[in-house]
C-alpha cells in the first residue's frame, strides 16, 4: 500500500517531473523577486500573494487537486499498456536499417561523441516541443478533442498542479505524441551515429528541460503574470502568455499554444504577447458545465464526443438520402 | 586429546559440506557387485570425446591452403572417427604453470569417437540437406583445403562452425536427447541392473554420468564462482581447477569443456546462473539415484528426477540460445565496422563470429524438441552463409560438393536480421545475460529520457 502511495506522490521527488519541489520551490522564489524587485511590493504582501488562498483553495484548484490523485491512479494502472517510445524507436530502427542509407551517410561516422550528444539533445527537446505545439493546436481546433482538452481550459484558477487536470483520454494521446516523437528522434541517431548517442543531463533529466523547469515553468500555471521582453516573448513563451491563453477573452482564442519554445506559436501565426490586465478572467463559456465537478469533469466529455459522433452520423444518412433521391 | 576430537570432527564435517557439493563420489549401490570398486561415478568418454572435440577444433586450423590437405583431413577423421592407435592430446594442453595431467586420449579412455555420437537427423540450416554426421565430414574436408580454417570465398571459418556445430549434435544432443530421455523414461532398463554386464554401476546411475560428462563441468564446480569456472577452460586460475592439489589439471574432472565452460562465461556477468542451475540439477539427480540404493525407482523418485531433467534441458538450450544471442551482435558490430572501413582483418572476424553464430544456431535445433517455426526463421535470419563483401552469399552445394553463391541482401538488411535473432531468442527462449545486445544503449537511452506515461498538459 505504501508503495502505491509513493508511486502516486513520485513527481514531487522527480526531476524529470515539473511539480519536482525543487522546481516549485525555485518558481516560488522567481515569483516573489518578480514581485519585490520589479513589482514594487513590499516582501510581505509578495509572499501573501503568491500564498493566496483565493487561488490555492478555490473550488477551481480543490478539483485540480482531486483530479490529479484520480489520474495519477488511472496511469499507473494504465502505463503498461501504452506504448512506449522504445516501441516505436525499435519499430524505426529496424524500418531505417530496410533501407540502404548507410552509404549516404557514413561520412557522419567521425563525428565526436559529445558534438553527437549535444546535437541529440537539442533535437530531441526541438522536435518535441514541435509535436506538442501541433497536438495542442489539434486540440483545440478538432472538435472531439476540444470536448477533451475543455477539461484543462475548464480551470478558473491556475496553480502548478493544473497540469494534472488532464481528461484521462488526452493524457493517453498526449503519452502516444510523447512516444512517436521521442522513438523517431531516438531511433533516427541511434541509426546514424550508433551508440554515440547521450543525452546531456542535469540532475539526469535532459540539461534544456532542467533549463526550462528551473527558469520557472510551474509559473506558467499561476496568477503571477512574469512577462519578458517582446523579442524573447517571440522565442520563449512567457508565464504571462500562457496565462492569456487561459484567458476567457475572445480576442486571446486560439494563441500561445506552445509549450516551451515560442517560435512555433511565431512561425505558424498564433503568437500573441503578453499585455497588462488585471483579474485576468480564465476557463470556458460553456453553461452546461460545472467546471468544479469531478463528475462532469471526467464524464462530460465522453457525452460530448458521442453527441458529435451521432451527429455526424445523422448528417451521413441524410447525404445518403440526398443521393438516393 | 580433545583438540585432536574436535580437529577430527571439523575436518570430518568439512569434507562432508564440500562433498556435498560434489560429483564424484557416490557409493556402489549395484545388488549383487562383489568387485572392489568404490565409487560408482563413472564418465570418461564423454570427457574423451570433449578432448577429441577440443583437438578436432584446433586441427580444423592447421591447413596451409591445399598442399597438406590429405594429411590434415586424415588427421582430423582421426579425432572425429576415432582411431585404433592411441591419439595425442592437441588440445587442451598444458599452458606455463597450468599442466594438464593427460597427454594422450587412451590416458582418458579408450576407443572413444564422436561420429557415432552425432546427431543422425536433417540439419535444414546447413546446405546440402545432410546428415549430422555427413555436415562435420563435409566441413573437415573443406576445411583441410583451407589456410587457417578460413576460406575467404565463402566466408566460413570451419574451427568455429565445425566446434560450434559439434558441441550441440554430439553433446547436447546425447545429453537432452539421449541419456535423459530415452534411457530414464518407461521402457527403459531400470535402476536394479547393471548398465551393462559386468558393470559396477546401476543402468540409471551410468545414464545420468555420461549425460552429467557431456555438459562439461568441473565436479566441484558448484563450490567455485562464475568466474573461476571460466578462467578454468581460460587455463588462467591453476589454483580453482587444481582440487586435489596434486599439482596438475585431471581432465576427467578438474576442467570445463564446452557447454558448461559458456555457462560460466554468461553467469560472470551476473544476470544469470546457468552453470549452478544445471550442475545442481544432475547433482541432486543423481542423490535421488544414489537413494535408491540398487533397487527400482520409485514413482515419486522418478518425478524428482524429471523435474531435475526439465531444469536440466531449459537451462542448458538457454545457453546455447544466449551465445545465438551474443554473436549475432558480433556479426551487427563486425557489419558497422566493415561498413566504416574495410579491412581484411576485420573481414575475417565477422566470418569468425558469423561462424560462431552459425555453429550455435544450428546446435540449437539438435535438442530434444522440434523448434519448428522458430528453427525457420532462425536459418533464414541467420544465411547460409555470411553476406560477402560482393554483396554474394552461399545458398546452396550442388551435387559434387561445390558451394553455390548467389545475389545477397543488402548490409542494412543482413544487419536488421542480426536484430531479429537476438529478438527471436528473447522471446522464445527467455534470454536474459544478452551479450552484445544492440539495442540495449537505445533502451538505456530510452530508460533516460524518461516516459510519457502520464496525464499532464503543458
Amino acid at each position: 500500500m505504501l508503495e502505491y502511495i509513493g508511486d502516486i506522490f513520485h513527481h514531487f521527488v522527480d526531476p524529470k517531473k515539473r511539480v519536482f519541489l525543487g522546481y516549485i520551490a525555485l518558481s516560488i522564489l522567481i515569483a516573489i523577486l518578480w514581485l519585490v524587485f520589479l513589482k514594487k511590493k513590499r516582501l510581505k504582501s509578495a509572499i501573501f500573494k503568491v500564498f493566496d488562498k483565493k487561488i490555492l483553495l478555490s473550488g477551481s484548484a480543490i478539483s485540480d487537486y482531486k483530479m490529479f490523485l484520480i489520474n495519477r491512479v488511472l496511469m499507473l494502472i494504465l502505463s503498461p499498456y501504452l506504448l512506449t517510445q522504445l516501441a516505436v524507436a525499435t519499430f524505426f530502427y529496424y524500418s531505417l536499417l530496410s533501407i540502404p542509407l548507410s552509404g549516404l551517410i557514413s561520412f557522419l561516422n567521425d563525428t565526436p561523441a559529445i558534438v553527437v550528444a549535444i546535437l541529440f539533445t537539442f533535437v530531441f527537446f526541438t522536435f518535441d516541443d514541435f509535436t506538442k505545439y501541433w497536438v495542442h493546436r489539434w486540440m483545440h481546433k478538432w472538435p472531439v478533442l476540444w470536448a477533451l482538452h475543455k477539461v484543462h481550459h475548464s480551470a478558473e484558477t491556475l496553480n502548478p498542479i493544473t497540469v494534472y487536470r488532464t481528461h484521462p483520454l488526452e493524457g493517453i494521446l498526449f503519452s502516444l505524441r510523447g512516444a512517436f516523437s521521442q522513438g523517431t528522434v531516438i531511433s533516427t541517431f541511434f541509426f546514424i551515429f550508433g551508440d554515440k548517442v547521450d543525452l546531456v543531463t542535469i540532475l539526469g533529466v535532459n540539461f534544456l528541460v532542467f533549463s526550462f523547469h528551473v527558469a520557472g515553468s510551474n509559473l506558467r500555471h499561476s496568477h503571477i503574470d512574469i512577462k519578458y521582453w517582446v523579442w524573447l516573448e517571440k522565442i520563449l513563451i512567457s508565464p504571462a502568455q500562457h496565462q492569456l491563453h487561459h484567458s476567457l477573452d475572445e480576442r486571446h482564442y486560439d494563441k500561445n499554444f506552445g509549450a516551451a519554445l515560442a517560435i512555433w506559436d511565431w512561425i505558424f501565426g498564433s503568437l500573441h504577447h503578453s499585455e497588462d490586465i488585471d483579474n485576468l478572467k480564465l476557463g470556458v463559456e460553456d453553461n452546461d458545465f460545472d467546471p468544479n465537478s469531478i463528475t462532469e469533469l471526467y464524464l462530460k466529455p465522453m457525452k460530448e464526443i458521442s453527441d458529435i459522433a451521432s451527429e455526424s452520423l445523422s448528417s451521413l444518412k441524410s447525404l445518403n438520402k440526398i443521393f438516393k433521391i | 586429546m580433545k583438540k585432536l576430537i574436535v580437529m577430527i570432527v571439523a575436518v570430518f564435517v568439512v569434507t562432508e559440506v564440500a562433498a556435498h557439493h560434489f560429483y564424484s563420489k557416490f557409493p556402489i549401490t549395484l545388488k549383487g557387485y562383489t568387485g572392489d570398486k568404490t565409487n560408482s561415478v563413472s564418465y570418461s568418454g564423454q570427457i574423451a570425446r570433449h578432448v577429441l572435440h577440443d583437438s578436432l577444433k584446433k586441427l580444423a586450423g592447421k591447413g596451409d591452403g591445399g598442399s597438406n590437405a590429405a594429411e590434415i583431413e586424415a588427421q582430423m577423421m582421426k579425432y572425429f572417427k576415432g582411431s585404433k592407435e592411441d591419439l595425442d592430446i592437441i588440445a587442451p594442453k598444458t599452458k606455463g604453470d597450468f599442466k594438464i595431467k593427460q597427454t594422450t586420449l587412451n590416458q582418458i579412455s579408450k576407443g572413444k569417437n564422436l561420429s557415432g555420437k552425432t546427431y543422425k537427423g536433417v540439419i535444414n540450416g546447413w546446405p546440402g540437406q545432410m546428415t549430422g554426421p555427413e555436415v562435420i565430414e563435409f566441413m573437415i574436408k573443406k576445411a583441410a583445403r583451407t589456410k587457417g580454417g578460413f576460406d575467404p570465398a565463402t566466408g566460413y571459418n570451419y574451427p568455429q562452425l565445425i566446434s560450434k556445430f559439434a558441441m550441440g549434435a554430439v553433446f547436447y544432443n546425447q545429453a537432452v536427447d539421449n541419456y535423459l530421455d530415452e534411457k530414464m523414461a518407461p521402457g527403459s532398463k531400470t535402476n536394479d541392473m547393471p548398465y551393462k554386464d559386468g558393470a559396477y554401476y546401476t543402468y540409471k546411475e551410468h545414464a545420468w554420468d555420461e549425460a552429467f560428462g557431456y555438459w562439461g563441468a568441473v565436479s566441484h564446480g558448484l563450490g567455485l564462482s562464475a568466474k573461476q569456472n571460466y578462467d578454468i577452460t581460460k587455463m588462467k586460475d591453476m589454483a580453482a581447477a587444481d582440487q586435489n592439489k596434486d599439482g596438475v589439471v585431471d581432465l576427467k574432472s578438474e576442467y570445463n569443456f564446452a557447454h558448461a565452460y559458456y555457462a560460466s562465461s554468461f553467469d560472470k556477468g551476473g544476470k544469470t546462473n546457468y552453470y549452478n542451475t544445471v550442475t545442481q540439477a544432475f547433482l541432486d539427480g543423481r542423490k535421488i539415484i544414489a537413494g535408491a540404493k540398487g533397487e527400482k525407482l520409485s514413482s515419486s523418485e522418478k518425478a524428482a528426477l524429471q523435474g531435475h531433467i526439465a531444469v536440466i534441458n531449459a537451462n542448458w538450450e538457454k545457453v546455447i540460445a544466449e551465445s545465438v544471442f551474443k554473436y549475432a551482435g558480433s556479426v551487427y558490430k563486425d557489419i558497422v565496422k566493415l561498413e566504416e572501413n574495410y579491412s581484411d582483418k576485420a573481414f575475417s572476424t565477422y566470418a569468425k563470429h558469423w561462424g560462431e553464430l552459425k555453429g550455435f544456431a544450428l546446435a540449437l535445433q539438435t535438442g530434444k524438441s522440434n523448434l519448428g517455426e522458430t528453427a525457420v526463421k532462425l536459418n533464414r535470419l541467420t544465411g547460409m552463409g555470411p553476406v560477402l563483401m560482393n554483396a554474394s552469399q552461399v545458398t546452396g552445394v550442388d551435387s559434387a560438393g561445390n558451394y553455390i553463391k548467389e545475389e545477397a541482401q543488402s548490409w542494412g538488411e543482413f544487419k536488421l536480421h542480426m536484430l531479429k535473432i537476438q529478438k527471436l531468442m528473447v522471446e522464445k527462449f527467455g534470454v536474459k545475460a544478452k551479450g552484445n545486445d544492440m539495442l540495449a544503449d537505445m533502451s538505456s537511452l530510452a530508460s533516460k529520457v524518461g516516459s510519457s506515461d502520464s496525464a499532464e498538459n503543458d
